[in-house]
Order: C-alpha cells, then sequence, then structure tokens
C-alpha cells in the first residue's frame, strides 16, 4: 500500500494526463480538424441554393412581349402535416387539377410532390395552407404561342435555348445564376434569410426584336387562309423594312400545321423571281438598251436541244416586256448577252449561294454552282430562274437591296439589347450595308421594270388603287426526289411597297397549290395584296404614314364623299407637305419622368404618333430617347406609377422642352 | 469580496444584454425574411394577374377574335386601299 502522498501525486499525475490529453483533442478538433468540423456543422443547418436568374424578355418592336419569364411553383404536401385532409384535399384537388384518385394516392405516401409547373394565381389559395409547401421555379412563357413560333423558337428541358432565336441569344437571354445560403431545421425544413446572399442573380438581357406583332399576325393568317383556300403543302411569308433589313414579321406554315422556320433553312427554285436579277446584270453591264427587240418566236423556241415555252407569246419583247409578261424566251435571249462569270457574279452579289448572316441558328445557303459546273443551258435556266436554288429570306433580302438604291444590307431580327428594367440600350441596330449591288440609277430602273409587272404584266392581282406596288411573279416546276414532279410549283411573288421609296418587301412563297390555279399571278398575287391593305389598314404596323400620302396622289385628290356612300378609314398623322418629300429623322426627346400627358405632347410635337403602355409617369421610349425615328412614325411610351423614383434614381429628370424642328 | 461580487453581476449583465441583442437581432431578421417572402409571393401573384389579364387582352384584340365579330355583329370589313384614305392634319393642330 503506497503513502498517501505517492498517491496523491498519482491521482494528480492522473489529472494531469487527462488534462493534456483533453487539451490536446480540443486542439485537434479545434486547430487541426477545426475547418473540418466547421463545414460539417454548416453543412447540417445551412444548405446552399442556386438562385435562378430571371431569363430576358423577347419583346416585338413595338414592346408587345412574345417571350417572357415568370415565377411558377412546384408543389409538396405533406400529409401528416394537413390539418383538415378532406377540406383541404378538396382545395388541393380543385387549384392542382387533381383527380379524387391522385389525392388518394397522395395521401397514402409521406410526402407528395406535383412538379406543374403551377402558375401564382393556381397556388394564391395554397400558401396559407400547413402542410403544404411551395417550390418556386422560373418558367418561360409565350403570350400568344401561335406568333412566329418557328422563329422565337424554344427552351430545352436544362432550360437553355433550343431553337429559334432562344438558342441564338441564349448568353444574352440567359443572364447569370445566383447562390444562397439558407438556413434548415432538424427536420431539413429551409428558412429563408436575406443576409446569407453569397451572389445575387444577375437577370438576363431584354431583346427587342424587328419583328412587328400585327404585321406577323396579318402574314400568320393570310398565309393559313392561302394554304387553306389552295389546299397547298405549304409556304412562307417574309416582310421586311428595306432600308434596315429589319426583318418585320416571318410566317411559314406546313401542311401538317407545323411551323418549321422554313423561309430560313427550306431552298426552292425561285424561276421568274430571278429573271429580274439577269436584268440588272444586262442592266448594269449596258447590254441592252430600252429599245432592244427579240422575237417571241411564237411562244415556243428551242435551243440547245431544249424547248422554251411562253404562257403568253408576244412577237417581239424589249426587257421591260419580258419583265412584264415574264418571258421565258425573251430573258433566256438576252441573257446570252452576258459571260458566265457576268451572270453568276450578279447572282452572287445579290447574296445568293451564300448566308445572308441573320441571328438564326440555322440558315440553308441555297445552291448557286459557279461557272466551271455549267451545261451548256445552264444559262438560260438560271435567267429563268431554275439551276439555283434560293431560300424566302435570300429573295427578300435581293429585291430589298433593289429597293434600297442597290444596297444589300444584312438582315436581322434584333432591334435593341437592353439591361433588365430598361435602364440602358446596350446595342441598337444599324443598318449594315453588305456590298453595293447596281448603281441608284439601275435599281431605279429595275424598279420601273418592276411597276410595270403589277401595272399591266402578271402581277396585276397586286395592284392597289391608290398606291403604286412594284413586284414579280414566279410560278416554277417543284423538284421531288431529285426530279421535275409532274404538276408539282411552287407560286411565289415579291413585291416592293410602294414602288417609289419602298418600305416593305414581302415575299409570299406558295408550295403545291392544289385547288385552283397554280399560277403565282392568281395564287401568291393576291394575298400579298390582301396582306399590305391590312396592312394599311392598322394602327400600329411600321409604315411611315407620311410617306406614304406622297405615293398616294389620287387618294388626296378623290374625296371619299363621292364613292357612293364609302365609309373611308381615316389615319391620321402629323402634316408633312407633299413638296418636303420624305423629311429628315428626328430624335426621339427624353420624356423618362414626365407626366403622362405632358410627354405625350411632347412626342406629338416633335411629330410622333405615340401607343401607350402602362399608366403613371413615363418611363422610356422604343426607340429609345435619342434614336432617330422617321416624322409620324409610332413611339411607344412606357409608364409605370412607380417610375419616377426610378427615374431619380438614374439622374434627374430633364425640364420639359419646347418643340425643335 | 463586495468588489469582486460588482464585477461579477457587471459581467452578467453584460452577457445578459449581449444575448438579448443577439437575440432581437435575430427575431427581427426572421421577421424581416417572412415579411420579405410574403412580399415576393404578393408580388409573383400580382405579376401572375398581369400576366394572364395581358394574355387575355391580346387574344380579345387579335385579329383572330376581333374581325370576325366586326363582321359578323357590327356588319364591318377590312377595307380595301381604296377605302383608306391618309389626310393631313392642318398643320395648325401641332
Amino acid at each position: 500500500m503506497a503513502r498517501p502522498a505517492v498517491r496523491i501525486q498519482v491521482v494528480e499525475f492522473g489529472v494531469l494526463v487527462g488534462l493534456a490529453l483533453l487539451v490536446g483533442r480540443a486542439a485537434q478538433v479545434q486547430i487541426l480538424h477545426g475547418r473540418r468540423w466547421a463545414e460539417e456543422a454548416q453543412a447540417q443547418r445551412t444548405e446552399r441554393i442556386v438562385l435562378q436568374a430571371r431569363r430576358g424578355t423577347l419583346s416585338d418592336r413595338h414592346g408587345t412581349p412574345l417571350a417572357v419569364t415568370q415565377e411558377t411553383y412546384h408543389v409538396g404536401i405533406a400529409p401528416n402535416e394537413l390539418r383538415d385532409p378532406t377540406a383541404d384535399g378538396a382545395l388541393l384537388s380543385r387549384r392542382l387539377g387533381l383527380t379524387a384518385r391522385t389525392w388518394q394516392q397522395a395521401l397514402r405516401r409521406r410526402y407528395a410532390y406535383f412538379a406543374g409547373p403551377y402558375s401564382a394565381l393556381e397556388v394564391q389559395p395554397l400558401r396559407s395552407v400547413r402542410g403544404v409547401h411551395l417550390e418556386s421555379v422560373l418558367n418561360r412563357f409565350y403570350p400568344d404561342p401561335a406568333v412566329a413560333r418557328a422563329t422565337i423558337g424554344r427552351l430545352g428541358d436544362d432550360g437553355l435555348g433550343a431553337s429559334g432565336l432562344e438558342r441564338t441569344l441564349d448568353s444574352l437571354l440567359a443572364g447569370r445564376a445566383g447562390a444562397a445560403v439558407v438556413l434548415k431545421d432538424r427536420a431539413g425544413r429551409e428558412y429563408e434569410s436575406p443576409a446569407r446572399v453569397i451572389a445575387p442573380p444577375v437577370p438576363g438581357l431584354d431583346v427587342v426584336l424587328t419583328l412587328d406583332a400585327e404585321l406577323q399576325e396579318i402574314a400568320q393568317r393570310a398565309l393559313d387562309d392561302a394554304l387553306r383556300r389552295m389546299d397547298a403543302d405549304g409556304g412562307d411569308v417574309v416582310m421586311l423594312d428595306p432600308g434596315t433589313g429589319e426583318v418585320l414579321a416571318l410566317a411559314s406554315r406546313q401542311r401538317d400545321g407545323s411551323a418549321r422556320p422554313s423561309a430560313f433553312t427550306d431552298t426552292f427554285e425561285p424561276g421568274s423571281l430571278a429573271k429580274i436579277f439577269a436584268a440588272a446584270a444586262l442592266l448594269s453591264l449596258r447590254r441592252v438598251s430600252s429599245t432592244d427587240r427579240v422575237s417571241g418566236e411564237g411562244g415556243k423556241w428551242r435551243v440547245l436541244g431544249r424547248t422554251i415555252t411562253d404562257d403568253d407569246p408576244q412577237p417581239s419583247l424589249t426587257l421591260a416586256d419580258a419583265i412584264r409578261v415574264s418571258s421565258n424566251i425573251a430573258i433566256a435571249k438576252f441573257a446570252a448577252r452576258l459571260t458566265p462569270e457576268e451572270q453568276y457574279v450578279t447572282l452572287r452579289d445579290f447574296g445568293f449561294g451564300a448566308f445572308t448572316g441573320i441571328e438564326f441558328p440555322a440558315e440553308a445557303t441555297g445552291r448557286l454552282r459557279p461557272p466551271s459546273e455549267w451545261t451548256r443551258p445552264s444559262a438560260a435556266s438560271l435567267a429563268m430562274g431554275y439551276e439555283l436554288s434560293v431560300t424566302p429570306i435570300q429573295v427578300a433580302m435581293a429585291y430589298g437591296a433593289l429597293a434600297n438604291d442597290g444596297l444589300l444590307l444584312q438582315p436581322t431580327l434584333i432591334r435593341e439589347v437592353r439591361s433588365a428594367g430598361a435602364a440602358g440600350v446596350r446595342y441598337r441596330h444599324r443598318p449594315e450595308p453588305v456590298r453595293r449591288v447596281v448603281s441608284r440609277e439601275v435599281a431605279a430602273a429595275l424598279r420601273d421594270l418592276l411597276r410595270g409587272v403589277v401595272e399591266r404584266g402578271t402581277g396585276t392581282e397586286a395592284a392597289l388603287t391608290n398606291f403604286p406596288v412594284a413586284a414579280k411573279t414566279g410560278t416554277a416546276r417543284r423538284v421531288v426526289n431529285g426530279r421535275y414532279a409532274a404538276g408539282e410549283y411552287t407560286a411565289s411573288f415579291a413585291a416592293l411597297f410602294p414602288a417609289d421609296q419602298p418600305q416593305l418587301v414581302l415575299v409570299v412563297k406558295i408550295d403545291n397549290p392544289h385547288k385552283g390555279s397554280y399560277f403565282a399571278a392568281q395564287t401568291a398575287a393576291p394575298v400579298t395584296r390582301s396582306m399590305l391593305e391590312q396592312a394599311l389598314a392598322a394602327r400600329t404596323v411600321a409604315l411611315d404614314r407620311a410617306r406614304l400620302s406622297t405615293a398616294a396622289p389620287r387618294a388626296a385628290a378623290t374625296p371619299a364623299d363621292d364613292d357612293g356612300g364609302m365609309v373611308p378609314y381615316v389615319v391620321p398623322w402629323p402634316y408633312q407637305p407633299d413638296s418636303a418629300g420624305v423629311g429628315p429623322r428626328r430624335a426621339v426627346p427624353d420624356v423618362a419622368g414626365f407626366g403622362m400627358r405632358e410627354a405625350v405632347r411632347t412626342l406629338h410635337r416633335r411629330g410622333f404618333r405615340v401607343a401607350l403602355r402602362g399608366w403613371g409617369v413615363a418611363e422610356h421610349t422604343w426607340p429609345a430617347a435619342g434614336d432617330s425615328a422617321a416624322a409620324g412614325s409610332m413611339v411607344t411610351l412606357f409608364a409605370d406609377p412607380y417610375a419616377a423614383a426610378r427615374v431619380r434614381s438614374r439622374g434627374p429628370a430633364p425640364p420639359p422642352r419646347g418643340p425643335r424642328r | 469580496m463586495a468588489k469582486g461580487r460588482h464585477w461579477v453581476a457587471l459581467w452578467l449583465v453584460a452577457f445578459l444584454v449581449t444575448t438579448w441583442l443577439v437575440y432581437a437581432r435575430q427575431t427581427a431578421a426572421y421577421r424581416a425574411a417572412r415579411e420579405l417572402a410574403d412580399l415576393r409571393a404578393r408580388r409573383a401573384n400580382l405579376d401572375g394577374h398581369r400576366a394572364d389579364l395581358e394574355r387575355r387582352i391580346r387574344a380579345a384584340e387579335s385579329r383572330a377574335v376581333l374581325v370576325p365579330r366586326a363582321q359578323a355583329r357590327l356588319g364591318l370589313h377590312l377595307p380595301s386601299d381604296s377605302e383608306i384614305v391618309l389626310v393631313p392634319a392642318p398643320s395648325g393642330s401641332r
């Protein structure tokens, strides 16, 4: 038995060792492994979540939303937490559209999950129900899914753009996701904590498209009506502004009701639409004069082992006649004055056989073979629009070059890119010239040739009473499985409206019409006329009516009262004297922060028409302040009751300005 | 000895005050978070309402709806171009 002093020393030593071990273990936990344990503890009571970024809005040129992102919900139900399963079940079934059987199955589970997605309106009454857990998620909506569906495209299951502009513009629209840490309890339920946002989400940019929703609807309805009436296989309509290259409407439809973007992706032989390009080469190279005539050969001409025919035989024809009556024989004879290289270069210059450069993920180049691959009849075939495949958008841009005084522009679907909340314009489209195709004088001469088509030629069905139209018909045999199919035709029509200083280029293509005539003059031309009439009568369509007034002398000269009780549709716009011609474009004034009345007055004083969106205080305009727009054109004014605070935060509101001329 | 008790009391009070401040701050933060969540829910609800109304307005304004109704009920028709007269406003109205 040891002495007490020794025992005490042993106990003291034991305590010391114990303390040392404790301190050592504490040091190990806190210092050596501290970070790991802290992370583990953090993981047990917190969870890192991804904050979705709001995808930018796609809207038309007047601000009408075409694709928007909205908050939607997945719904989780914990049956054991429900206070009154019968009453709650009835409410949930009604709001979520559940059948009685589905609800009974849900009650048997520990946790039922309904992915939906359900809108905020649908889940609003469920917010106060105990046992119902809402998980918010951002979803893409298309307010009018039928409008420009193929052009706008859609998102894939991963939330990224899968087709159309949603795909092309994905990097702009997507934004950048944020991150946050939320607290959770023992049961894993999350508690929102505003102080724990690690990185706020950055919303995507808003993109203003060049499309005009009203023109788009006009085009789609006209095409649908035409396809139904003619029992056609499909068709396309393209409308664009030749002065800027902005595409205003794009409609495509197939027999089965689908709407793949065939205006970009499907090629066709343009037939007589291409005759004007042979004429362009002949006039540019001065290979033909206005008095030169060729024989019509009685409507049938055998050349190089091939017979060329005309539907409307003429004894002799000038180049203007050849275009007016769409004579295959005459254009083939005139085209013989060109070398293959000259013919090829002209077609190439008009953009055939190459991408137009439009912002669409899939675009066909068409086919234009180099002269080294031509056969002996190729020159005549190309002059008549065969051995050449094009897309409707290429045809529209080539005719746009004729309308634009010979300057070929790059087409675009994007008008503006804006930061979310309309705080600033990041990008604004400016016309992008590709090349000069023909001189200004030649372009004017070609427009005169096209005007003759509508006034006295094959395009009279597209003629308007008060507005001159320049156009060309094209009826071409269709290629099926590599061979021309008997009795199958593509009817197409390209028009410039008005013929002088054109504001619109329209291309209409009808594939294989079965009912009635297959000629473009009787199929595509009336569709064009119908669309032009509707566009003229529409309130917001992007037409400069002040310029149109100078193009409608007969309308001004003929009082409407003389017309047998006809009720005219009167379109007012700021006065633009005819002698002034086309007025200069004016800067859109900055009216941000103004009251509605003052903002509208200011815009009216500057000579703009005004379309209102919202109410309260003026926030911004489209076109944006500082941008130039033609006098008489439509400016969309966006107002918001809370805009004043936002405008103040951006800087002092400018004082109201008097008119500047 | 009494001086030592004062220090203990002082530390105790300081501890209680600090604890209370932390508690009050956390409570206020949770309350704010709940209010924020409620406001977000209300905003989402109103956004949904607005989107729904805008969609219905657009559908009602569309040509597919308006044109047949205007033709059937009011006897109107789409004007041909000869019926469209562009009338310049007099210069005095500017």
